[in-house]
């Protein structure tokens, strides 16, 4: 007779499970699911004696007992002025607004455009992380609902899309699935804001999928604004056609433990790719950006910028990796990470990883950790600006080559989140 | 306006100034010259309120207010400027909003409104003309890829747009070419007035050319040794300090 021992990790993977199955589920491409399913068996919980989870311990996750939400609570108002193309989802469920299906435009609820059979959603079929990573594998096995854009070739969106998630209070858990898929020269910009309760204890793991056909161009603002002392993992990845352009920008406002996974493939002649990221993890709270490039075919461009500050006891983690495939020759590929360290019990580990293996490209890399300039404070202050306003300028100056590349409203509404939780106001 | 009665101050062990004594009138340009070592700089850091000085004894005092009890922060609102001797290159900082933000965070603290941005421009524009700052300069960060001579008009600059009463220069001359030697002594005579007065440190006679103090002091070995008239930095720069020094351990 045969034994089977539940681990804790699978007896999480089925409380997830039927968490997910009890709120609701968007499952669209069943060989997605089956592949989640079947890592989850063969994969291991991750430790921090995995070198992609070295500084980044899930191991009180692990304990986690997903509730169903109270209440679907109002969501917080996000850049309330600004005129977007809005919608929003709550716990993985779609909460509202615009749906737009013409000239072979969709954008809305996946799980509408499921019903509708687009062949487009074939672009979930491939997944990068779905099979290595225990909580990728975790979200493909049971996903949700999230915001499916699909530009057809030639389009452009006139507004940006403004996606808005958010998490409501205790043990929840939300595995949301956005899909992205931009044709042949077309165009356009999506903003994914995340939130969270105040309250809020639970699990944000979700996926964003996207795809960028031949000479199309997507651009994509993050923006992470969470309350509350829920555990974020994001497992984003992006697939470029030849002559496509990618950029996204992902400024970490407000979070209590998250983990940002990036993976983009250049799998065509002259992509272009621009990544830049900014985090300030205050109190002890914890940020974590593992990216991961692979140019697979010559004459790729990429730009990644990742700059940050960790004050108090926070913890801040790097980790970027530039692989450039055999023959993809004349690839440029440049990564810088700075930091500066604010508490003296604060922490940031980054590191590069670039593995070449085409004998004519340009590439560098750059880390660098390190501390306010007590010479520039005494500076400013000596022409009359406070300590705060001091400090203010000087780390709005830090990140403003991140923060600039964003559209003002969101660049001040970052800004001033920073400012607020370092007491600066 | 200034005093400064016996002072003394030292960084760690070291002590560096050892019985100061120094008054200032209003409207008056002193200079101060002396040896390297001497003390100058470290006099300029403790006026501006610079944390790594420990004062161990003596007093200063501004316009009837002590002076050691206020920050740097307050010590600019209190009206005190230093030209610094190695400004700093803040990247990511224009120019411009570096000012901007001072000004309007000595008004705030001194009760007073914000100043608008058409006269903020107004003002920018013509002290910038006087130390000859042309536009590029202006927008960019602060002092960042500046010249040595930028960096100083960009120091002198900032003193016209701030308005101090009393406004220390640390070796302002260092490094600069007789070009920029002429526009910063021009922006600083121009910024003399009857309720203004200045603090010119420096190693050279030639700066004193530019800019005439009424009184010139001697710091040498932690102390004002000497002092005169205009004349007397004439007189150094002949004899070097030697004469004094000697002086000095005689009547000791």
């Amino acid at each position: 007779m045969m034994e089977t021992t539940v681990t804790p990790a699978t007896a999480l993977a089925e409380r997830v499970a039927e968490a997910v199955n009890q709120a609701g589920s968007c499952s669209v491409i069943d060989a997605r699911q089956s592949l989640g399913k079947a890592a989850l068996e063969s994969l291991e919980y991750p430790t921090t004696r995995n070198e992609r989870w070295k500084y980044t311990r899930v191991a009180k996750l692990r304990d986690l007992h997903p509730a169903s939400a109270s209440s679907r609570s109002n969501t917080p108002p996000v850049l309330d002025e600004f005129n977007a193309h809005r919608l929003t989802f709550v716990d993985g469920q779609f909460q509202g607004g615009e749906i737009v299906n013409e000239s072979g435009a969709f954008i809305g609820p996946l799980s509408k455009a499921a019903q509708l059979q687009d062949d487009r959603l074939q672009a979930l079929d491939q997944d990068y992380f779905a099979d290595n990573e225990w909580f990728a594998a975790l979200q493909a096995a049971a996903p949700q609902d999230g915001a499916c854009i699909l530009i057809p070739d030639g389009q452009r969106t006139e507004r940006p899309i403004l996606v808005h998630h958010h998490l409501t209070a205790g043990n929840v858990v939300a595995q949301p699935q956005h899909v992205m898929v931009v044709g042949e020269n077309a165009y356009t910009e999506v903003i994914l804001w995340t939130t969270c309760d105040d309250q809020a204890t639970g699990l944000m793991n979700g996926a964003l999928t996207a795809y960028v056909a031949k000479h199309g161009h997507l651009s994509l603002e993050i923006v992470q604004d969470e309350q509350g002392s829920s555990h974020h993992i994001a497992h984003q990845q992006f697939r470029q056609a030849e002559s496509s352009r990618l950029t996204v920008r992902t400024a970490t406002a407000r979070a209590h433990w998250l983990r940002n996974d990036l993976h983009i493939h250049q799998g065509g002649q002259h992509g272009h790719s621009t990544f830049h990221g900014c985090y300030l993890p205050s109190g002890n709270t914890f940020v974590d950006h593992h990216t991961r490039i692979d140019h697979a075919e010559p004459d790729g461009h990429s730009d990644e910028l990742y700059k940050g500050l960790a004050a108090d006891t926070a913890t801040a983690v790097f980790n970027g990796k530039i692989m450039v495939h055999k023959d993809a020759q004349r690839i440029e590929a440049y990564q810088r990470n700075a930091n500066l360290l604010l508490g003296e019990r604060s922490g940031v580990y980054s590191k590069p990883e670039l593995e070449i293996y085409a004998d004519d490209v340009r590439c560098s890399h750059g880390c660098t950790i390190g501390q306010f300039d007590a010479e520039a404070l005494f500076y400013l202050r000596s022409r009359g600006m406070t300590e705060t306003k001091a400090r203010n300028l000087m780390v709005q100056a830090f990140l403003s080559e991140v923060l600039d590349g964003f559209r003002p409203e969101i660049q001040q509404h970052v800004e001033q989140v920073y400012a607020e939780r370092l007491g600066w106001n | 306006m200034l005093k400064i009665v016996n002072l003394h101050a030292r960084i760690g062990e070291t002590e560096i100034l050892k019985g100061l004594t120094l008054e200032l009138g209003a409207g008056k340009v002193h200079a101060i010259m002396g040896p390297n070592g001497s003390g100058k700089s470290t006099l300029a850091s403790i006026l501006a309120g610079r944390d790594e000085y420990e004062v161990t004894e003596g007093s200063i005092t501004f316009e009837g207010v002590d002076l050691l009890e206020l920050d740097a922060t307050e010590r600019a609102v209190a009206g005190i400027f230093l030209a610094f001797q190695y400004p700093v290159e803040i990247p990511g900082v224009s120019n411009i909003n570096f000012l901007r933000t001072a000004i309007n965070s000595i008004r705030e603290q001194r009760e007073e409104g914000p100043l608008s941005g058409k006269d903020f421009l107004a003002k920018v524009k013509a002290c910038a003309q006087l130390v000859e700052l042309d536009g590029k300069l202006r927008d960019r960060s602060v002092n960042e890829g500046f010249s040595g001579g930028e960096k100083k008009r960009n120091e002198i600059f900032q003193m016209a747009m701030l308005e101090p009463k009393l406004a220390i220069l640390d070796e302002t001359d260092s490094g600069l070419d007789i070009d920029a030697l002429r526009i910063v002594s021009h922006g600083v005579n121009t910024m003399r007035d009857p309720n203004r007065s200045f603090l010119v440190i420096t190693h050279y006679q030639r700066l004193l050319d530019h800019i005439v103090p009424d009184h010139v002091h001697v710091l040498a070995g932690g102390r004002i040794v000497h002092s005169g008239g205009k004349e007397l930095a004439l007189e150094l720069e002949k004899k070097g300090y030697d004469w004094i020094l000697d002086a000095q351990s005689e009547k000791a």
